[in-house]
């Protein structure tokens, strides 16, 4: 079995930046909800990378180099974005 | 000065914002385990704390990672969700650290200028003392391999508690991270609760220092990456016997906070 946590390949660059900003940039997590395929192929990502990420398919996404951390924490912040209301803040 | 508390508590987002997936009992039961270190900081009185947490790819993307780092600026902020936090940095003690470290043989980055990861912050946002002191952040590699080794991380440890041992402060040391979890990966419902419990068995019965022993596959494969910020702890506090606050395994992720007497 391989380990969780793997070295990001370079090729995976692109789409672990965008991972990143739409975890951590709110600005242009904003405008991903506003647009995703126009935010997404502005960003550089290719038709295939763009589906896998609209999809938050993690299989696909994470064959594609992207770090499984940054695909979970991307796939949070935007239920966070899309339904505020459901979350309890302490 | 020696140190004045030790504790190792988890930072999981969940635990500050809460989803409907997560159980609000359990999750009031680790915040009470928060208060219970926040009131034994209080009463230690620390003129700053040291914690050490594991980035998520926040301060440091793929532009530059470290696989330990010094925080040495005035202040530091961050955000998550609607949360907006700052901190004041003990600049001298975090100066200290990153200069003792590097003579001896620790090959440290520093930053001056980077956002605060959640990492640090939901720890603090529930244990930080009253009144609150200024932090040091100690920025320990967990996600990104090659992650610096358990051998290292207690290495590193014992580093750092001679050079805050030489200190005029009072210092309280804090690991933020763990216990089993994999965020991201096929196994997130299915944590290695089992290797927690064998692990704070030995915690409690002061064999911390076999922490340095593991591998960095094991703790990938237990779910427990950010386990190397409670190394670099252990090798701080040596073999002291642990009391585990509270464990609380969610569906997902083994919370667990424990201290240590020093």
């Amino acid at each position: 079995m391989g380990l969780h946590y793997t070295f990001p390949p370079a090729a995976g660059y692109p789409l672990n930046h965008c991972l990143y900003r739409l975890k951590s940039d709110d600005a242009f997590r904003e405008r991903y909800l506003q647009d995703p395929e126009t935010t997404l192929r502005d960003a550089g990502l290719d038709a295939e990378r763009i589906a896998a990420l609209r999809a938050l398919d993690r299989d696909r996404l994470i064959a594609l180099g992207a770090h499984a951390y940054l695909v979970f924490m991307a796939g949070m912040r935007l239920k966070m974005a899309a339904a505020p209301q459901t979350f309890e803040r302490f | 000065m020696p140190l004045c508390a030790a504790a190792a508590l988890p930072h999981t987002p969940q635990l500050l914002v809460r989803p409907e997936t997560e159980d609000r009992d359990m999750v009031l039961r680790v915040h009470a385990g928060y208060a219970l270190v926040k009131r034994g900081l209080e009463a230690a009185r620390p003129d700053v704390i040291c914690i050490l947490g594991g980035d998520h790819i926040e301060g440091f993307f793929l532009t530059s990672v470290p696989a330990l780092a010094v925080y040495v600026g005035s202040t530091v902020s961050g955000k998550f969700d609607r949360y907006r936090y700052t901190f004041d940095v003990h600049e001298p003690l975090a100066r200290a650290i990153l200069e003792h470290g590097v003579k001896q043989g620790f090959d440290l980055a520093y930053s001056q200028d980077l956002a605060l990861d959640y990492a640090f912050y939901v720890p603090l946002h529930f244990a930080m003392p009253e009144p609150r002191v200024p932090i040091v952040p100690l920025y320990v590699n967990a996600y990104l391999p090659p992650q610096p080794t358990p051998a290292r991380c207690y290495a590193w440890g014992q580093a750092l508690r001679a050079i805050l041992d030489a200190r005029p402060e009072r210092v309280a040391l804090l690991a933020s991270g763990g216990l089993s979890h994999f965020p991201g990966s096929d196994r997130y419902g299915t944590p290695d609760y089992e290797w927690d419990r064998q692990m704070l068995d030995r915690l409690v019965a002061g064999r911390g220092g076999e922490t340095a022993a593991l591998t960095g596959e094991e703790l990938d494969k237990a779910g427990n990456v950010e386990f190397r910020t409670w190394i670099a702890l252990l090798g701080a506090v040596g073999d002291a016997r642990a009391k585990v606050i509270c464990y609380e395994p969610s569906w997902h992720h083994g919370n667990a906070i424990v201290t240590w007497p020093v």
